[in-house]
């Protein structure tokens, strides 16, 4: 392999790898949104999600424990969510700015409970490539897709399942009506509160996942605010992604791409101040807004509770 | 007695809160009256606790105004803090580059170019609303982490001050400084700026036309629209001033207490003002109240971290269960109607 | 029970906050009847279907279906026990197809799949026994009104309903395709379904009912049947004595009024159209004068550029070409703001999301539109001393029932809400008013006050735009009658010319399609 294939190989292979959190925190959003629960706790799930997930994982040993606390965490959040936004018909808004303080402050307070201030970090082992045998011997395209971590593979698998159960299936038609048109969809017996709490709690735990991957993939430890925005990033690219699984999933992989540009430029040394190389990913997310915002169609119904019993004149 | 009735159900929300925390502070084997203590009168023991306490009160009144201002027109402003950073990175820049100015010419200047730098970040996600319909929720927390960037950058560039260990530039000129009210415990006049604000915002947003029209915009954007309002020019015109009120906290903050840029000069400030405003339940006369409290619980949580280590995000995550409890209040108070 | 009663609903009670909406009320339904349920807007028709369909929940009652009391909670039991309900708005998922939208809810035969082939074979034999023509792969967003209602009604045939509620199914269908539906009630009803009928419409009443329950104001007042009914019989009970029928606009010939004042132009519209950002065309070549002292009906079936024309009046939306002159001076490029100051007032349709602040108090509501301007308001400082003295004589004259002008506007109950908005829009002096279907939802006696208010303001000399869904209205107080189809102005018909059965056909297209 030549200087410049193997440059593009390990820049596509950083590229799959780094979208993981995108996607799993995209999907989750889409996921509530599609049955009209706006979710904005994004930031503060993926940090409570991941201070969790590290802990559980430093104090077991096992990655896999702490992925499945953080899902059961961010689960929780969801469930809160549902509860004051569904059920109290709290502003989903308003409801989502409290989770996120409460999960940030979590966060922070967890570790410093747990462990203190050591001398040192403590450290988790990070994921390990998992190669899908014969697959990963394709030449470029194997090293790229099929040697990664197994939660890439997760995120990719999740997000085709995703598609096809909301568009392929009974109770993917009926999820999506309450988010379209919830006064219909209850009128026809289709329970509004039971969706929203479904599709509240799954979103949360892919959100939840999403954090934990931080310190299991990237740094194999935990610091305070490592999110850095990806959490309001992740509700850009649902937007982008038109509320759909499959665009959202190549959304994310786009902007994945231009985070770890920024971050090659970087470390490479350009004449551009790193500083403007940072902002080189939010800016672009604010451009990738400009034009997703007139075309995406969100579910009609997003953001607003329903009350079966309040009448309009 | 009907005002204390209305009272009542936020003063529960507060002590269920506090309930709530003592019980997992006895858990973790602090003592829960004596962490109170600290808490809550650290404001009151000595001049100096005051004096900080009041310190910290301006910028969360500014910064919590930049949040409730936007949600009377119905919109969320979540980018006080790059408004706030932008806001110190132009009060710094004037005060730096016009050092040999009079005070009388400079001091204006400086906190002038704050706001108004504030209010141009603001405009940014204003503007991106008001053309593209953007969520300004978005746009506004994009700007935050852009806004981190270039304070490094500005706090590391040509006026880095070689002597400070961390990111700071050199002290803006003396004429730039904000006048004592007091000299020892050190209170900067950025305390009546503050006051003034909070009441003129107070009145235009009670008194005027266009003080009316920003409330009615809220309330209802599309009657509003339709009996001739321009809610869109609304949207922006109250984002602009709470982005303005935000810089305005950034300009006193250098002008005032660091008389530098410091990288890290928001601190927790705009995170609290979100939960201020929340808490004040977006009415703009209610926030300099709140803020004192908020205020109170910020001097005494550090004070509690120092004297018995309770750890103090505990502060924080009080101050979210009391805003959940405020919220969880009035649902109770609709629903007994 | 009787052997013909398929249904009976025994002293229900509903409150909302704290309006009584239904006081003991009895009802009953025989088999294969269609059985009428009479009464105003607020008679509680609508909420005691609702109690029925599970949408709401009974504060007390009974309901015994054959002989056997039955629980209704939620939608989901309704159906199961074999009860339709066709709302007045319909309730469909705008995106999905009419095939989608009629098994939404419903088991599959492969739930894990989106293959219909089975539900789509079953709902075309149920489209032919009933005689029903849809075409199941359109989206339901793409279709006329008239067939759409059709896809609410295979809902409830789908689901095998026994029992079909149609609320108000008249609001949307030209005469004509009123005629069809009747037709089609009469199939469902000899295939072995009984009919509930909500309607405030006499007319129909009488023509198509075999039984008529009245409601009025929460209560039961009458049940009779077709044969024991009058004209007079009925409306007395609607009405009740609250209303001097003799003295009232609907039900004496006090329409007709006496002339239209000068014969001068007060507005004018030229060659308007109007493309939106879709690039649909929303309006075409749209041009028409209205004289000072005229009411000027507009007739159309909802969604035929009504709303567009409107606000396009009123400056909330923009054309793309043609030009507007009141009283000789060009206001086509004039703010909302600006035409309000110049005596412009607009009631839209859907008041509560176009009019009303539910968070802000009754004040605030009042001058929504005029805070800008004397008396309320100098030099931009608002005079709430003023605004608290208007709004107490509005109040008052309106009788608005509230505990003063600081109470806040969500607290009122329905018809207060209306009453304030009818206060704020007839109490300002104005040169034009457009009134989009300004009736709608208001009691009868509200209803009459309105239609006076409106002859008093064309008294004075002011010009009146009225766009109404409701013939009737429209034929009561109109100076003229234009029709809108699709966009279009499609005929002007003066008050000598009214016919109901040519109105409706223009309002279908009828005489564009078949030249």
């Amino acid at each position: 392999m030549t200087g410049l294939e193997a440059t593009i190989t390990g820049f596509l292979k950083l590229t799959f790898l780094s979208m993981v959190p995108f996607v799993l925190a995209s999907q989750g959003t889409m996921l509530g949104g599609r049955t009209g629960v706006f979710n904005v706790a994004q930031e503060g799930i993926m940090l409570v999600g991941a201070s969790v997930g590290f802990l559980v994982s430093y104090m077991t040993g096992s990655n896999l424990l702490g992925a499945v606390v953080a899902m059961a965490v961010g689960g929780l959040f969801g469930l809160l969510l549902a509860y004051f936004t569904t059920t109290l018909k709290m502003d989903q808004f308003v409801v989502g700015l409290a989770l996120f303080f409460i999960g940030m402050g979590l966060s922070s307070l967890l570790p410093k409970l747990a462990i203190g201030i050591t001398l040192t970090p403590p450290v988790i082992p990070t994921l390990p490539d998992v190669a899908v045998p014969l697959l990963n011997k394709i030449p470029f395209i194997g090293p790229i897709l099929f040697n990664q971590n197994i939660l890439v593979y997760i995120s990719v698998l999740a997000s085709i399942g995703l598609w096809y159960i909301l568009f392929h299936t009974n109770m993917g038609l009926r999820l999506r009506s309450v988010g379209e048109n919830p006064k219909a969809a209850d009128a026809l017996g289709i329970n509004v509160v039971r969706n929203r709490y479904l599709t509240s709690i799954v979103g949360g735990m892919f959100i939840g996942l999403a954090g934990a991957y931080l310190p299991m993939v990237y740094t194999g430890t935990f610091t305070d605010l490592m999110t850095k925005g990806r959490g309001w990033i992740a509700i850009a690219l649902t937007f982008f992604g038109g509320w759909s699984p499959i665009p959202i999933l190549l959304g994310s992989l786009f902007f994945a791409a231009i985070e770890v540009l920024a971050f090659r430029f970087q470390v490479g040394g350009s004449f551009i101040p790193y500083q403007f190389l940072i902002m080189l990913p939010y800016i672009a997310t604010i451009v990738v807004m400009i034009f997703s915002f007139g075309k995406a169609r969100p579910p009609a119904f997003l953001g607003q509770n329903y009350d079966r019993e309040r009448r309009t004149l | 007695m009907t005002q204390i009735k209305k009272f009542f159900p936020y003063l529960i929300a507060v002590l269920a809160a506090f309930l709530i925390l003592g019980i997992a502070l006895w858990v973790l084997k602090f003592n829960p009256l004596k962490a109170y203590q600290t808490l809550l009168f650290t404001s009151f023991r000595t001049p100096n606790g005051f004096i900080q306490t009041l310190l910290k009160w301006i910028p969360l009144t500014l910064v919590a105004l930049a949040f409730t201002v936007p949600l009377s027109s119905g919109k969320f402003n979540i980018g006080a803090e790059g408004q706030m950073l932008v806001g110190a990175i132009g009060a710094a820049a004037v005060g730096i580059l016009g050092r040999d100015l009079p005070p009388a010419l400079l001091l204006p200047l400086v906190i002038l170019a704050g706001m108004l730098a504030g209010a141009f970040w603001g405009l940014i996600a204003a503007w991106l609303l008001y053309q593209f319909n953007i969520n300004e929720i978005l746009s506004t927390v994009l700007l935050n982490f852009i806004s981190f960037a270039l304070i490094d950058f500005v706090a590391t560039g040509p006026w880095r001050d070689p002597a400070a260990g961390h990111p700071t530039t050199v002290p803006i000129g003396e004429g730039g400084f904000l006048p004592m009210l007091v000299k020892n415990p050190p209170l900067h006049s950025g305390l009546i700026i503050a006051i003034v604000v909070a009441v003129a915002i107070y009145f235009f947003t009670s008194k005027t036309s266009a003080g009316y029209e920003l409330v009615v915009t809220g309330a209802n954007p599309r009657a509003s629209k339709v009996h001739g309002i321009d809610i869109r020019k609304m949207f922006l015109f109250s984002m602009v001033i709470g982005a303005a009120a935000a810089g305005l906290a950034g300009a006193i903050e250098v002008s005032g207490v660091h008389h530098r840029l410091i990288e890290g000069l928001h601190s927790n400030f705009p995170t609290l003002g979100l939960i201020i405003g929340l808490m004040a339940r977006g009415k703009n006369q209610v926030v300099p109240f709140v803020a004192f409290f908020i205020a109170i619980l910020e001097v005494g949580g550090s004070a509690m971290q120092r004297t018995i280590m309770v750890p103090v995000q505990i502060v924080l995550i009080m101050e979210a269960l009391i805003l959940i409890f405020i919220l969880l209040a009035d649902i109770i108070k609709r629903r007994q109607k | 029970m009787k052997k013909d009663i398929i249904l009976q609903m025994h002293k229900v009670n509903k409150t909302f906050d704290k309006v009584q909406a239904l006081s003991n009320v009895d009802f009953e339904l025989k088999h294969n009847e269609i059985l009428g349920l009479l009464g105003g807007n607020g008679a509680g028709k609508t909420t005691l279907m609702n109690t029925l369909y599970g949408l709401y929940k009974m504060d007390s009652g009974k309901v015994v279906m054959e002989d056997k009391p039955i629980t209704i909670l939620s939608p989901k039991d309704a159906i199961r026990q074999g009860i339709g309900m066709v709302h007045q708005h319909f309730l469909q998922i705008n995106n999905y197809t009419v095939l989608e939208n009629i098994i939404l809810g419903s088991k599959v035969a492969r739930p894990l799949s989106s293959n219909y082939k089975d539900e789509t074979i079953t709902i075309k034999k149920l489209c032919e026994r009933f005689g029903l023509e849809i075409n199941l792969s359109s989206r339901v967003e793409e279709l006329p009104m008239g067939t759409r209602q059709k896809v609410e009604i295979l809902k409830a045939l789908y689901r095998g309903a026994k029992i079909l509620i149609l609320d108000e199914p008249t609001t949307n269908l030209i005469p004509q395709e009123v005629d069809s539906l009747f037709q089609t009630l009469k199939i469902m009803v000899t295939e072995g379904l009984s009919i509930v009928f909500i309607t405030h419409k006499l007319r129909e009443v009488l023509s198509i009912c075999d039984r008529i329950t009245v409601l009025r104001e929460g209560k039961n007042v009458v049940s009779l049947t077709r044969k024991d009914a009058s004209d007079e019989m009925l409306v007395r009970a609607m009405v009740g004595e609250g209303m001097d029928l003799n003295k009232s606009i609907m039900f004496t010939d006090r329409g007709t009024r006496t002339g239209t004042g000068t014969n001068s132009d007060v507005i004018k519209l030229e060659g308007l159209n109007k493309i939106n950002k879709d690039m649909i065309q929303e309006l075409t070549d749209v041009s028409l004068a209205i004289k000072s002292g005229e009411i000027f009906g507009v007739a159309g079936v909802a969604g035929n550029g009504q709303r567009e024309l409107a606000e396009v009046v009123m400056g909330i939306q923009p054309v793309s070409s043609g030009a507007l002159h009141f009283n000789s001076e060009e206001i086509t490029s004039l703010s909302t703001k600006e035409r309000i100051a110049r005596g412009f007032v607009y009631i839209p349709e859907d008041r509560l999301a176009d009019g009303f602040l539910n968070k802000a108090s009754i004040a605030h509501n009042l001058i929504l539109g005029y805070h800008h301007l004397p008396p309320y308001s100098k030099k931009g400082i608002i005079s709430w001393k003023h605004v608290k003295e208007s709004s107490k004589a509005m109040i008052s004259e309106y009788q608005i029932k509230t505990t003063g002008p600081d109470e806040i506007g969500g607290n009122l109950s329905g018809g207060n809400i209306q009453r304030v908005m009818i206060a704020r829009a007839f109490s300002q002096p104005s040169k034009l008013m457009v009134a989009h279907n300004p009736t709608r939802g208001l009691d009868i006696p509200s209803m009459d006050f309105v239609y006076k208010k409106m002859l008093e303001h064309a008294a004075t000399g002011a010009s009146t735009l009225l766009l109404s869904e409701d013939l009737d209205e429209l034929l009561l107080i109109s100076d003229r009658i234009a029709v809108m189809y699709r966009g279009k102005i499609v005929g002007i018909l003066p008050k000598d010319k009214f016919e109901k059965y040519e109105i409706g056909r223009l309002m279908s297209g009828y005489d564009l399609e078949s030249k």
